[in-house]
C-alpha cells in the first residue's frame, strides 16, 4: 500500500445535507452557470453595443423577442439569488450573535424578494414608450 | 486611521499572503458587482414602470466616471467569474486537490487569465468612452 505524503493534503469528512449545505452547492453551480449569462450580458451590452447605444427603443427591439426575455429573466434569477446569498455568507462571517443573524437574513430574503419581483415584472410587463 | 486599517484587515483575516488576498478581492468583486446589479435593476424596471425616467438612467451611465466605473465593474465580473469557477472546479470535481500549493499557483493563475480577458474588453470600452465623451 502507498502512503499519501502530501503533507497539504486535507482530510475529507462527509456534510450532512442541510441548509447551509444546499447554498454551498448553490453557489458553485449557479456560478458556473453564471459565466456564459453574465459574461454574455456584459459583452453584448457594455462592450459590444455599449451605454451610449442603448435607450428605450433598444431595449424595446431587445425584447421583442421571448428569448432575450427569456435569458434576462434567468440572469436577474440566477445572479440576484446568486449575489443576495453571497452577501448573507459574507455578513455571517463578521455577525457573531445568532439572534442577529436571523434579522439579516429576514431582511435580505425581503430584499432579494422585492428587487427580484420588480425586475420581473419589468421583463415580463415588456418597455412602455411614453406617448409624445 | 491606522487603527481602523488594522481592525479591517483584522476582521477579514484569512491566511495570509496569496490565499487572503485572492479571497479579499474575489468578496470586494462580488459585493461590487451586487451593489450594481441592484441599482441595475431598478433602473431597467423603470423601462415598464417610469418610462420617461430610464434616459434620465442610462445619460448618468453615459457620464465619465460611470464609464471609468463600467470598466471597473466588467473586471470585477471577469475576475469573480474566473476566479469563482476555480473553487467550483475544485470544490466540485477535484476536492483532492486542494492543497497550498496547487491553490496559490491556480490563484495567481486566476487573476492572469481575468487580466488578459479584461484587456480587450477595456480597450474597447475606453476607446467608446474617448469617442463618445471626449470627441476623439
Amino acid at each position: 500500500m502507498t502512503t499519501n505524503t502530501n503533507q497539504n493534503q486535507i482530510n475529507q469528512t462527509a456534510v450532512l445535507d442541510g441548509f447551509e449545505s444546499i447554498a454551498w452547492k448553490w453557489m458553485r453551480y449557479s456560478g458556473l452557470l453564471l459565466i456564459p449569462l453574465a459574461w454574455g450580458h456584459v459583452l453584448i451590452q457594455d462592450v459590444l453595443v455599449g451605454v451610449h447605444s442603448i435607450d428605450l427603443d433598444y431595449v424595446a427591439l431587445r425584447w421583442a423577442s421571448l428569448g432575450w426575455r427569456v435569458y434576462d429573466f434567468l440572469l436577474l434569477a440566477f445572479a440576484f439569488a446568486h449575489g443576495v446569498n453571497g452577501l448573507r455568507q459574507v455578513l455571517n462571517d463578521y455577525i457573531r450573535q445568532d439572534s442577529t443573524r436571523t434579522k439579516v437574513t429576514w431582511v435580505l430574503l425581503v430584499l432579494w424578494f422585492v428587487l427580484s419581483l420588480i425586475g420581473a415584472m419589468a421583463i415580463i410587463g415588456g418597455v412602455r414608450i411614453p406617448e409624445v | 486611521m491606522d487603527s481602523l486599517k488594522l481592525n479591517i484587515l483584522g476582521m477579514a483575516r484569512y491566511r495570509g499572503k496569496v490565499g487572503q488576498l485572492s479571497f479579499i478581492l474575489h468578496r470586494l468583486a462580488g459585493l461590487g458587482t451586487l451593489l450594481f446589479l441592484a441599482v441595475h435593476i431598478l433602473d431597467t424596471s423603470t423601462v415598464y414602470f417610469f418610462p420617461s425616467l430610464y434616459e434620465h438612467a442610462i445619460e448618468i451611465y453615459r457620464s465619465t466616471p460611470f464609464m471609468i466605473g463600467e470598466i471597473a465593474l466588467v473586471f470585477f465580473v471577469i475576475y469573480h467569474g474566473v476566479n469563482g469557477a476555480r473553487i467550483a472546479i475544485f470544490d466540485l470535481f477535484a476536492p483532492d486537490r486542494w492543497n497550498v500549493e496547487t491553490q496559490r499557483k491556480s490563484a495567481i493563475w486566476s487573476l492572469v487569465i481575468a487580466i488578459l480577458i479584461w484587456l480587450p474588453a477595456a480597450f474597447m470600452m475606453g476607446r467608446s468612452l474617448l469617442v463618445n465623451n471626449f470627441g476623439l
